[in-house]
C-alpha cells in the first residue's frame, strides 16, 4: 500500500475484518490509546468529518453544536455504523461528551460504548497514576467484551509501532517545515490522516513512502501555520494550493497536537503510554496555558519562518474559539499576521473563505494570491 | 499572602460598621416599597426576599474591601470551595455574577464588549459577561476584586476551563483545577482515588498563594457546616412538595445564591433556617406561590435571568405553578454524600455526582424522580444556547419522557444572560401551544 492507493475506508475495515478477525471500533475525537486497542486485534476507526449530509441530528441536538460531533451523530443515526462493533468516547470537550451520552443512554445502537477520561492537569501525579489506572480498565473493558486474553507481545509490539508511527510522523513533520518535501498539502494530509483508519502495518509504508519524496517545491511556496481542528474539507487544502501557500507547520487537533510527539522514555507498557500522553504538544482540550500556547505558535512560525499563522476553526468549537481573542493578540504583538477562518465540514468550501483566504496570501506575499 | 494591617482594618471596619448600616438602609428602601397591593395572580411574596437581598449586597459590598485583607478567589459553582474556606479565602463567584447581570439587563452590553475583543457571540454568556466584565470594569455590584487565584472544577462543564485559563492569562494568576471524569457509568474506586488525590495534592499551592496553613480539622467543620446548608436547601426545595406550594420555581432561582456562593458559612446556614421557618408557616397556613395553583410544572435547565419575572407572570396567569427544577435540585442532591470523617474522598463523591457530570440517563431517572415526587403535570425545557452540556440532550429527554409518562412538554429556545439570543415572539408562540396541548389534556 503506498500514498498513492490509499484505500477507500469502508471497503479497507470489512477487509480487516475479513481476513484479519479484527473487531472495529469506531472512535470519537481526539486523543485516546491506540495502542491497547491494537494490541488486542481492535482496529480503531476515527470518526472526524464524515461525508453524510446533515438531517437527523436535528431531531437530537440544537443548532449551535460543531459539526465534528454532529457529524459523528449524524453517521450512527443515518445508520453507516453497521460494520463497526462498538464505539470509544475520549472525553474531548461538553459536545462529544453529551453526543457519547446520548448514543450510549438513549439511541439504543445494540453496540457497545467504551469511554476514556482525558485529565486536564499535566503537572499532577494524581493524574499520572489516574491515566494509568485508565488504561489498564479500558483495556480490561475491551477483552471481557470482545473475549481477548492479554498479551504481552502483541502490547510491547503495538507500542513498537507506536514508536516507529510517531517517529516517522516527526520526520515529516521536520521535512515539511524544512521545505524538503516536495508534496501539496492535500498529499501531506491525506497520508498523515489515513492513520485514522490504516492498521499501522499498513499505514507505516504510507509513511516511509512520503519520506522518500524529498525537494522543494519550485517556485517555493509561502510557509504558513494552521492551527485548528482538522484540515478539512479537502477542497480547503486544494484551495492553499493553489495560492501557493505550504502549511509548513500545524498546530490541529486532530494533527501535529496528537501525533507529532517527542520521542520519550522506553519502558514498561502502560509507563510509556501514559507518558506519551503527558507528553503530547499543548492543547486547550487539555487545559495548557495560553502562554505555553503562544509559545508553540511561535515556534513553530520562528523554526518554519512561517509568513503567518491562519486559525481554521470549526464553528461552535468552544476550547478553540476561547483561545483565540488572546492567542491572536499575542501574535499580533510580535509581529505574526493572522488570519481567523470559521467554517464547517461541507465538502463544498464557501466563497467567502475562499476570498478571505486568498486575500490573506495576497497580504502575505504568495506568488499565486 | 500576607494580610495587610491596614486593608484587614479597614475590612473590619467595613464588615462592623459599614456592613450594618448597609443594611438598615436596604431594610428602609424595602419597607418603604413594601406597600404594593395584592398580585391578582401571586400570593403574598415571601419575608425572606428582604433578607436575602441584605445578604447578597452585604456580600458585594464587602468584596469591594476584602483585597488585602483575606486572599481573595474566585470560584466555579461547582468547585469544592470548603478548601478555600479553610484558608480563609473571600470567594466570589463569576456564574453568580453573570446572573445578577443578567437579572439587572446588563447582560448583554458586557456581552458585547467580550465580543468587541473578539470572543465569539457562540460562548456561554457567564463567560461573556466575566470577559466583558475584565475588560470594562462594569458590573452592577459596583466592583469586583481582583482575585489572587483562579478555582475551577469542570463538573459542570469544560468551559470553565477555558474561561478561567484566559482570565488566568490576563490577570497572571496561579489557576487551580478540580478536574472530574464525566460520570458515563457509575462512579468507580479509581475516579475516586483520582479526584481525592487531587484534592490533597492542590492544599501546598493553595498554601502558598493565600500565605496560611491548612488544618484538616477546620475542613472537617466547615464541610460538616456546607452539608447542613445543602440540607436545608434541600428542605426549602422539598416544601414545593405540598398543594399548593409555598413558593414557585422562580423564588427559587433567586433564592439559590447563597447555596451557590457563600455555601458553609454561617449566613447560608441561617438564611435558609429562616426561609425554611417561613416556607413551613405558609404550608401550615395554606399559602401558596400563586392564588390559584391549578397545575404543577417542573423546569429543566438555568433560569432566563433577564426574563425571569415576565415567565413568572405569564405561568402564573394561567394558574401554573412550577414547583421543581433540575437545575435548583443540583445543589441539593448530593450534600449527604459528605462525610466530615473522610473529607477528601466524600468532597470528591459529592461534588463529581452533580447533575452536570452525570450521563443522561442519570438526568432522565432524576426527572422522572422529581416529576413524580412534585406531582407534576408538564415540563418546560429551556434549550439555553450559552449551556451546551445542559441543553445538548434535552430532545431525547423530552421525546423519552413524552413516550413513557405521558408527560405535556415544551422547548423554549432562550438563553440565560443573553437577551440577543430570545425571540419573544417565538417563545410566546411556543409557549402557547403548550398552553393548549396542556388544557386540552387537563380540562
Ligand atoms: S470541533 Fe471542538 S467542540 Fe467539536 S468535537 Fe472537536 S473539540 Fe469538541
Ligand atoms: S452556563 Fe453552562 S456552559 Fe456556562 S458556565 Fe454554566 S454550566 Fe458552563
Amino acid at each position: 500500500m503506498t500514498p498513492t492507493d490509499l484505500p477507500e475506508r469502508k471497503a479497507y475495515l470489512l477487509h480487516q475484518k475479513a481476513e484479519h478477525q479484527r473487531n472495529v471500533l469506531g472512535v470519537f475525537p481526539a486523543v485516546y490509546p491506540r495502542e491497547i486497542l491494537w494490541s488486542l486485534n481492535i482496529l480503531p476507526v476515527e470518526i472526524w468529518d464524515p461525508p453524510v449530509p446533515i438531517g437527523r441530528s436535528a431531531a437530537h441536538v440544537p443548532p449551535n453544536i460543531c459539526d465534528v460531533a454532529r457529524r459523528g451523530l449524524e453517521l450512527i443515526l443515518q445508520g453507516h455504523c453497521g460494520d463497526l462493533d462498538g464505539f470509544l468516547f475520549p472525553h474531548t470537550c461538553d459536545s462529544i461528551q453529551n453526543v457519547a451520552s446520548i448514543v450510549n443512554d438513549y439511541l439504543g445502537t445494540g453496540k457497545p460504548s467504551f469511554f476514556f477520561h482525558l485529565p486536564r492537569e499535566s503537572e499532577s501525579r494524581a493524574a499520572r497514576a489516574f491515566y494509568r489506572l485508565q488504561l489498564e480498565s479500558l483495556s480490561s473493558a475491551l477483552r471481557k467484551h470482545f473475549h481477548r486474553s492479554l498479551d504481552t507481545g502483541m502490547l510491547v509490539e503495538s507500542l513498537q509501532w507506536g514508536q516507529r508511527i510517531d517517529a516517522a510522523i516527526r520526520t515529516l513533520y521536520e521535512l515539511r517545515g524544512q521545505d524538503r518535501l516536495d508534496v501539496s498539502n492535500s498529499r501531506f494530509y491525506s497520508v498523515l490522516r489515513a492513520g485514522e483508519y490504516l492498521h499501522p502495518s499498513d499505514h507505516l509504508p504510507c509513511l516511509a513512502q512520503l519520506i522518500e519524496t524529498t525537494g522543494s517545491a519550485k517556485p517555493p511556496k509561502t510557509p504558513v501555520v494552521l492551527s485548528g481542528v482538522l484540515p478539512s474539507p479537502p477542497a480547503f487544502l486544494s484551495l492553499l494550493d493553489e495560492l501557493d501557500l505550504r502549511v509548513a507547520a500545524d498546530d490541529l487537533l486532530n494533527c501535529s497536537r496528537r501525533l507529532q510527539v517527542p520521542d520519550g522514555p522506553a519502558g514498561n507498557p502502560y509507563e510509556a503510554l501514559t507518558d506519551r500522553y503527558f507528553r503530547l504538544p499543548v492543547c486547550p482540550t487539555r487545559n495548557s496555558t495560553l502562554a505555553q500556547r503562544v509559545n508553540r505558535l511561535l515556534s513553530l512560525v520562528g523554526s518554519t519562518r512561517a509568513a503567518g499563522v491562519i486559525f481554521y476553526v470549526v464553528p461552535f468549537c468552544d476550547p478553540e474559539l476561547f483561545d483565540l481573542p488572546p492567542l491572536v493578540a499575542e501574535l499580533k504583538k510580535q509581529g505574526v499576521r493572522t488570519l481567523v477562518v470559521e467554517a464547517g465540514l461541507n465538502r463544498q468550501l464557501s466563497g467567502q473563505v475562499a476570498v478571505r483566504v486568498e486575500a490573506f496570501a495576497e497580504m502575505i506575499g504568495s506568488g499565486a494570491a | 499572602m500576607q494580610p495587610n494591617l491596614l486593608k484587614s482594618l479597614r475590612y473590619r471596619f467595613m464588615k462592623n460598621l459599614g456592613a450594618p448600616l448597609l443594611t438598615v438602609l436596604e431594610q428602609r428602601r424595602a419597607t418603604g416599597k413594601r406597600n404594593r397591593g395584592p398580585h391578582p395572580h401571586f400570593g403574598p411574596p415571601l419575608r425572606c426576599n428582604a433578607r436575602l437581598r441584605q445578604l447578597l449586597t452585604r456580600h458585594y459590598f464587602l468584596s469591594r474591601y476584602a483585597k488585602g485583607a483575606h486572599p481573595v478567589a474566585w470560584v466555579t459553582s461547582g468547585a469544592p470551595v470548603e478548601l478555600l474556606r479553610v484558608l480563609d479565602f473571600y470567594t466570589i463567584y463569576p456564574e453568580n455574577h453573570g446572573a445578577l447581570c443578567g437579572a439587572k439587563r446588563m447582560g448583554t452590553e458586557l456581552c458585547t464588549a467580550a465580543e468587541a475583543h473578539g470572543y465569539s457571540q457562540e460562548l456561554c454568556a457567564y463567560a461573556r459577561i466575566d470577559l466583558g466584565h475584565h475588560f470594562t470594569g462594569k458590573t452592577p455590584a459596583g466592583k469586583l476584586p481582583r482575585p489572587d487565584l483562579l478555582f475551577a472544577s469542570n463538573n459542570i462543564c469544560q468551559t470553565v476551563v477555558y474561561w478561567y485559563r484566559a482570565l488566568a492569562h490576563y490577570w497572571n494568576i496561579p489557576l487551580v483545577l478540580f478536574d472530574t471524569p464525566f460520570n458515563y457509568e457509575a462512579l468507580s474506586d479509581m475516579q475516586i482515588e483520582y479526584m481525592s488525590a487531587q484534592l490533597q495534592e492542590m492544599i501546598p499551592v493553595l498554601e502558598r498563594v493565600s500565605g496560611r496553613r491548612f488544618d484538616v480539622v477546620r475542613l472537617q467543620q466547615i464541610i460538616g457546616s456546607a452539608k447542613e446548608c445543602s440540607a436545608l436547601w434541600g428542605q426549602v426545595l422539598d416544601t414545593m412538595k405540598a398543594r399548593p406550594a409555598p413558593m414557585t420555581i422562580f423564588d427559587a432561582f433567586v433564592h439559590l445564591a447563597p447555596i451557590v456562593s457563600l455555601r458553609g458559612l454561617e449566613g447560608c446556614r441561617t438564611h435558609y433556617r429562616t426561609l425554611l421557618d417561613e416556607l413551613r408557616e405558609r404550608v401550615n397556613r395554606g399559602i401558596g406561590a400563586l392564588t390559584v395553583e391549578r397545575k404543577r410544572l417542573m423546569w429543566d435547565n438555568i433560569a432566563v435571568w433577564f426574563k425571569v419575572r415576565e415567565l413568572a407572570g405569564m405561568f402564573a396567569e394561567r394558574g401554573l405553578n412550577f414547583v421543581t427544577a433540575t437545575y435548583t435540585n443540583a445543589w441539593a442532591e448530593t450534600g449527604t454524600m459528605i462525610d466530615p470523617q473522610r473529607p477528601f474522598e466524600s468532597l470528591a463523591r459529592a461534588y463529581s455526582q452533580v447533575i452536570l457530570n452525570n450521563n443522561l440517563k442519570h438526568r432522565l431517572d432524576l426527572m422522572k424522580r422529581l416529576i413524580r415526587e412534585f406531582e407534576v403535570d408538564g415540563l418546560v425545557m429551556h434549550s439555553a444556547r450559552s449551556c451546551k452540556p445542559y441543553s445538548i440532550g434535552q430532545y431525547d429527554l423530552k421525546r423519552i419522557l413524552a413516550d413513557q409518562l405521558q408527560i405535556p412538554s415544551v422547548i423554549i429556545e432562550a438563553d440565560i444572560a443573553d437577551s440577543r439570543s430570545f425571540s419573544e415572539k417565538q417563545v410566546i408562540a411556543q409557549l402557547e401551544l403548550f398552553f393548549e396541548a396542556f388544557e386540552d389534556r387537563t380540562e
